[in-house]
C-alpha cells in the first residue's frame, strides 16, 4: 500500500470523526433548546396544580407499587414503611421477595405482624412459582401491604409476578432500596389523568443520588453532596441525563428509557405485551422499547411522559469497580434492546420513534464507545506516522472539552432554576469545580465499561448467565 | 509583552480553521465565567430569598392566628384587627410576601370552617389580595389567569363569578378547568350545567376533581343527570357515569339500559358496574340473553354483576361458564355457583372428570 | 392540679399552631409533632392525657400511631384523628383500631375544643 492509499484513508477518517463530532454537538445544542423550552412549559403548568383533591379521591385510579426484593434484609423493615406513607389514598405495596437467602421475610412478618393468606395468581405472565406464599398483615394500619415469597428468577421475572397478581390500572415498578417521597405517586399519576387526546402508556421519574443525604427512618431530611469525586460525579452526569436529555425526549415523545427504579407504567398495555423480558440485563429499557413497538404496531395515539420532580432517591455506586460493572451492565442492556427490535431502526412506519429516537440511540449512545476507542486508535496511528497537526488536534480537544463544561453548567443551571436541591452554601462553587473535572473522573471509567460491556457481550457469553442468575437489586 | 506578540503573530497566520476554533474556545469560555458568577448570584438570592420566607412566614403565622382570634363574638371588626390589616396590606404589595400571605391563608382555609373561615375571606378582601387575583385575570398568560381562578375558587369568592364565567370556553384546558372547579365549589350541582354544551375533553384529572370537590358538600341534592348520560360527548357520559354510582341515581336505569348498547366499549363495561351498584335486575336477563355477543370485558363486569344480583335460577348459566377460558370468570363462576349451590360446588370438586382448574376449585373451597 | 397534656400530631404547621394557640387557651400543655414518627416519639416521652391525630401524615400515618399506641405501648388514651373529605374507609379503620372521636376536616376550632373537653372529662 503506498503512502498515497494511505493519505486518503486517513482522510476520510478523519472527515468521518469531524461530523460524528459535529452531529453530537449539535444535537446536544438542541436538545438543551428543546429541554430549556419543555421545562419552562412544565412549571408554568404546576405553577397552580392543585394536588389535594387528588390525592385524597377515592375516585382517582388505583396504583400498586411493586417492589421486588433480593437479599435486602438490612435496610427492608424501613423501606416498605417508607413505601407504605405515601400520600395517595388508592395504592397498594407489593414487595416480592426473590428467593432471598437472608432473613428479609422472617423480618418483615415480624415487623408488620404478617400472616399467610390463602391466595391465587393469574398467571397472565409466566413466571417462576411461589415458596413460602403470600403474606398480609394482621394489623389494619398496614392493610395495605401484601409481602410475597417466590423462587429466584430475578429482577424481570419478579415484577412480572407482581403484574400478575395487581389489581390495580396502574402499576409503580420501583428498586426496594430507592426512597420515594411522599406526593411522588400523586405527581407520577398525573400524566395519564391529564392527557386526553392519547393513551399514555408509562411515565417515567428522575432518580437522585441519595449518598451522604441525611435520611431517618425513610425520610429525606437534609440534602448534602458526598465527598467522593465519583459519586458527586455521578450526580453532574444525573443532572444533565435527566434535566436536559430526558425532558427533551420527552417533548419529542421519543423517551426510550424508564428508569427501573422508578416508573409507573399502565397494567394492561405491559401485560398485553408479555411484561419484563427475563432474558435481558436491560429489561427496564427492554419493556418501554416493547411496548412503544406494540402501539406503533396497533396504530394507536400513545404517549410516554415524564417527570421531572426529585421523588425518587438512591445509593449510586461509591466505588469504581462496582460503577464499572453497573455500567458494563448498563451497556449490555441497551445492546440487546436495540438488536431485539432492530426491525424498528430506519423504519417508517413507526414514525419518529424509528426515524429519530431509534437512530439517535444507536449511533450517540450505543455506537458512541466504539468509535470514541476508534478514534483513540486513529490518533495513536497518526502519532506514530508523525501525522498529527498538532495545532489541530489540541485546538479541537480543548474547544470539545470547554464545550463538555459549559454543557454541564446549563445542566446546573436548570437544577438551580427548577428543583435547587443542593442548597447549601459553599456547594455551588463544589458543582462548577466539578463540570470542569468530571470529563476526566468519570468518562474514562464510563468508557472502559462500556467496551467491557461490549466485549462480553459478544466473546464472554458465561459471564452474561453468570450476572442474570444472580440479578438480584444487589448490585445497583 | 513579547510571549503576548507571538501568540497574535501565531494567530494571524493560523489556518482559518484553527482561528474560528480559538474564537469558539474564547467566547465559550467567557460565557462560563460569566454563567458561573451569575450561578453563584442566583444561588445567593435564592438562598436568601428561602431564609427571608421561612422567617416571615413564622411572623406572619403568628400575626395571622392573633387576628383570628381576636374577632368578637358578633363579627365586629376592632382595633388590634384594623392594625393587623394595616400590617398585613402593606406587605401584599410585595409579591413574594403576598405568595407567603396566600399560602398561610389557604393552608388554614382548608381546614377549619365557620367563623373561622369567614374571617379569613373578610381578611382577604380588606388586605387587598382580592384586587390582586382579579387583576391576574386580566394577565395576557393563560397560566397566570388560570392560578387567579384557582385562587378565587381556594378562598370560595362568589364575588367575582360574572368575571370568571366567560373563562369557560378559554382556548387553553387548563383554564377552562380552573373555571369548571370554580363553578362547582361556588354553585355545587349548578355549576356543572357546562357539561351540557362541553365538546372538548373532560380529563380524568378534571373529573376526579370535579367529584372531590361536590362530595365535599353536606348538601347532596343532585340534579337531573340523564341528559349528560345521552351526551354525544364520550367523557361527559363517562362523568356521568360515575355520578350516578356515587349518587345512586335509580331513576336513571332506563337511560343506562339504553347505554349497554353504547358504541364505545368502555362506556358499556362502566355501565354494567354502575348497574351493579344499582342492582339493575332488568340489565341482567338482558345481558345473560346476549352473553355470548358481549365483548370479555364485558363480560367480566356481568360476572361481577352476577355475584351481586345471583338468584337460584341462574344456576344454569353459571354452570354453563364455569370452564370459561377467561381466568376471572373462571373464578367468579365458581364463586358464584359455590354460593347458590354448595352441595353441586362441592360434587364438582370430587369429580374426577371436570376439567376446571383446579388451583381455582381449591381456592374457592377454601374461601 | 397539673395541666392537661395533649399531643397534637399535624402536617399543616400553620393549623397547628392555630390549635395550640387556642387549646393553650384552654389551660392544656400542648405538644406539637410534625409526622406520626414524631407524634410516636412524644407519645413516649411525654405519656399525655388526649392525643390528636391526623390520618394522613408523612412517614407514619395516624392509623400507625394509633396501632402503636393501643397495640404496643398498651395504653387507652383517648385519641381524635382529623381527617379529610374521602377518607371515610381510614377513619372507620381508626375507629376499629380504637380512636374514640374523629373530625372531619374543615373543621371549627370551638368544636374541637368542646369535643377535647368531653373527652378529658
Amino acid at each position: 500500500m503506498d503512502t498515497s492509499t494511505v493519505k486518503i484513508i486517513l482522510q476520510i477518517l478523519h472527515y468521518l470523526f469531524f461530523g460524528y463530532a459535529f452531529a453530537a454537538i449539535t444535537s446536544y445544542i438542541i436538545l438543551s433548546i428543546i429541554s430549556g423550552k419543555e421545562t419552562i412549559e412544565y412549571l408554568k403548568k404546576n405553577s397552580f396544580v392543585n394536588y389535594k383533591d387528588i390525592l385524597s379521591s377515592t375516585m382517582s385510579p388505583s396504583i400498586t407499587i411493586i417492589a421486588p426484593a433480593y437479599n435486602e434484609s438490612l435496610n427492608v423493615v424501613e423501606n416498605v414503611r417508607s413505601l407504605l406513607s405515601n400520600h395517595y389514598v388508592n395504592y397498594n405495596v407489593i414487595i416480592i421477595n426473590d428467593g432471598s437467602t437472608d432473613n428479609s421475610l422472617e423480618k418483615l412478618i415480624e415487623a408488620y405482624d404478617l400472616e399467610k393468606v390463602d391466595f391465587i395468581i393469574n398467571e397472565k405472565i409466566k413466571t417462576q412459582p411461589l415458596r413460602a406464599g403470600v403474606f398480609k398483615s394482621k394489623n389494619p394500619a398496614f392493610e395495605k401491604l401484601m409481602i410475597v415469597d417466590k423462587e429466584n428468577g430475578g429482577k424481570a421475572d419478579t415484577l412480572n409476578m407482581g403484574l400478575n397478581i395487581s389489581k390495580s390500572k396502574y402499576v409503580a415498578c420501583i428498586d426496594v432500596d430507592c426512597l420515594l417521597l411522599e406526593d411522588a405517586l400523586q405527581k407520577m399519576i398525573k400524566p395519564f389523568l391529564e392527557e386526553t387526546d392519547a393513551k399514555v402508556i408509562a411515565t417515567g421519574g428522575v432518580i437522585r443520588i441519595a449518598n451522604s443525604c441525611i435520611i431517618r427512618g425513610g425520610k429525606l431530611i437534609d440534602v448534602n453532596l458526598p465527598k467522593k469525586l465519583l459519586v458527586q460525579s455521578q450526580i453532574l452526569e444525573y443532572l444533565r441525563a435527566f434535566l436536559l436529555g430526558r425532558m427533551a425526549w420527552s417533548r419529542l415523545n421519543g423517551l426510550l428509557v424508564i428508569s427501573g427504579a422508578f416508573g409507573i407504567f399502565d397494567k394492561e398495555t405491559a401485560i398485553a405485551v408479555g411484561g419484563y423480558d427475563t432474558k435481558t440485563v436491560g429489561e427496564d429499557m427492554e419493556i418501554i422499547v416493547r411496548m412503544r413497538r406494540y402501539m406503533e404496531e396497533k396504530n394507536e395515539k400513545y404517549k410516554v411522559s415524564y417527570i421531572p420532580d426529585p421523588l425518587c432517591w438512591t445509593e449510586a455506586p461509591d466505588n469504581y469497580k462496582i460503577f464499572i460493572s453497573q455500567r458494563n451492565r448498563w451497556t449490555r442492556g441497551t445492546i440487546e434492546t436495540l438488536k431485539k427490535h432492530r426491525k424498528i431502526g430506519f423504519n417508517r412506519n413507526y414514525g419518529s420513534f424509528g426515524m429519530l429516537s431509534y437512530p439517535y440511540w444507536l449511533i450517540f449512545e450505543r455506537l458512541a464507545p466504539i468509535i470514541e476507542v476508534i478514534g483513540i486508535v486513529y490518533f495513536a496511528i497518526l502519532i506514530i506516522l508523525k501525522e498529527v497537526r498538532w495545532e489541530y488536534a489540541l485546538s479541537f480537544l480543548l474547544l470539545a472539552y470547554i464545550f463538555s463544561v459549559l454543557f454541564s453548567i446549563i445542566a446546573l443551571y436548570s437544577e438551580e432554576l427548577t428543583f435547587h436541591q443542593y442548597k447549601k452554601k459553599g456547594t455551588g462553587y463544589k458543582l462548577v469545580l466539578l463540570t470542569a473535572l468530571e470529563p476526566f473522573v468519570l468518562h474514562p471509567f464510563i468508557l472502559y465499561a462500556a467496551i467491557k460491556g461490549n466485549y462480553d457481550y459478544y466473546f464472554n457469553k458465561k459471564k452474561k448467565w453468570g450476572v442474570m442468575q444472580r440479578k438480584g437489586l444487589a448490585s445497583t | 509583552m513579547a510571549t503576548y506578540q507571538y501568540f497574535i503573530d501565531y494567530f494571524n497566520e493560523a489556518p482559518s480553521l484553527i482561528k474560528l476554533a480559538w474564537v469558539t474556545i474564547c467566547i465559550l469560555f467567557t460565557a462560563i465565567v460569566i454563567l458561573t458568577i451569575y450561578l453563584k448570584l442566583i444561588r445567593t438570592a435564592l438562598r436568601k430569598k428561602n431564609t427571608e420566607s421561612a422567617k416571615f412566614k413564622a411572623e406572619y403565622e403568628a400575626t395571622l392566628i392573633e387576628y383570628l382570634y381576636s374577632g368578637s363574638e358578633n363579627g365586629d371588626i376592632n382595633d388590634l384587627q384594623i392594625a393587623t390589616i394595616e400590617k398585613l396590606k402593606t406587605s401584599v404589595h410585595i409579591k413574594s410576601k403576598r405568595k407567603i400571605i396566600i399560602s398561610i391563608l389557604y393552608n388554614l382555609m382548608n381546614e377549619v370552617s365557620g367563623e373561622m373561615s369567614d374571617s379569613i375571606k373578610t381578611l382577604y378582601f380588606k388586605t387587598g389580595l382580592y384586587n390582586y387575583a382579579l387583576s391576574r385575570l386580566e394577565n395576557k398568560n393563560w397560566y397566570i389567569i388560570a392560578k387567579g381562578i384557582g385562587e378565587l375558587t381556594r378562598f370560595k369568592i362568589e364575588e367575582a363569578h360574572d368575571l370568571v364565567v366567560p373563562f369557560i370556553k378559554h382556548p387553553r384546558h387548563e383554564v377552562r378547568k380552573e373555571t369548571q372547579l370554580y363553578m362547582v365549589n361556588m354553585f355545587r350541582f349548578n355549576g356543572l350545567t357546562f357539561l351540557n354544551d362541553l365538546k372538548e375533553p373532560l380529563s380524568e384529572w378534571a373529573q376526579v376533581q370535579l367529584l372531590e370537590t361536590l362530595q365535599k358538600f353536606d348538601d347532596q341534592q343532585i340534579c337531573d343527570i340523564k341528559p349528560w348520560l345521552k351526551s354525544t360527548n364520550n367523557s361527559v357520559v363517562l362523568f356521568a357515569l360515575k355520578l350516578a354510582k356515587i349518587y345512586n341515581q335509580f331513576e336513571t336505569k332506563d337511560t343506562l339500559m339504553e347505554l349497554l348498547s353504547h358504541p364505545i366499549k368502555e362506556i358499556r363495561v362502566k355501565v354494567i358496574r354502575v348497574l351493579t351498584n344499582l342492582y339493575g335486575i332488568e340489565a341482567k336477563e338482558m345481558l345473560k340473553a346476549n352473553f355470548n355477543e358481549l365483548s370479555l370485558e364485558e363480560q367480566i363486569s356481568f360476572f361481577g354483576l352476577l355475584e351481586k344480583l345471583v338468584v337460584p335460577s341462574d344456576e344454569p348459566f353459571i354452570e354453563k361458564h364455569l370452564f370459561h377460558k377467561n381466568f376471572e370468570i373462571q373464578l367468579l363462576a365458581l364463586k358464584i355457583l359455590k354460593s347458590i349451590n354448595l352441595d353441586k360446588f362441592m360434587g364438582l370438586s370430587k369429580s374426577p372428570k371436570n376439567k376446571s382448574n383446579k388451583k381455582i376449585l381449591k381456592f374457592v373451597t377454601n374461601i | 392540679m397539673s395541666k392537661n397534656k395533649i399531643v397534637l400530631a399535624e402536617d399543616n404547621s400553620t393549623l397547628s399552631l392555630l390549635l395550640k394557640f387556642r387549646l393553650e387557651k384552654e389551660g392544656y400543655d400542648l405538644f406539637i409533632a410534625k409526622d406520626g414518627r414524631e407524634a410516636i416519639d412524644l407519645i413516649e416521652k411525654e405519656t399525655p392525657d388526649l392525643i390528636l391525630t391526623d390520618i394522613m401524615m408523612p412517614f407514619v400515618s395516624g392509623l400507625e400511631v394509633i396501632s402503636h399506641l393501643r397495640l404496643k405501648l398498651d395504653l387507652d388514651t383517648p385519641i381524635i384523628v382529623f381527617s379529610s373529605a374521602g377518607q371515610e374507609e381510614m377513619v372507620i379503620k381508626a375507629f376499629n383500631l380504637g380512636a374514640n372521636d374523629f373530625m372531619g376536616k374543615p373543621f371549627s376550632p370551638n368544636e374541637l375544643i368542646i369535643r377535647v373537653k368531653r373527652l378529658l372529662n
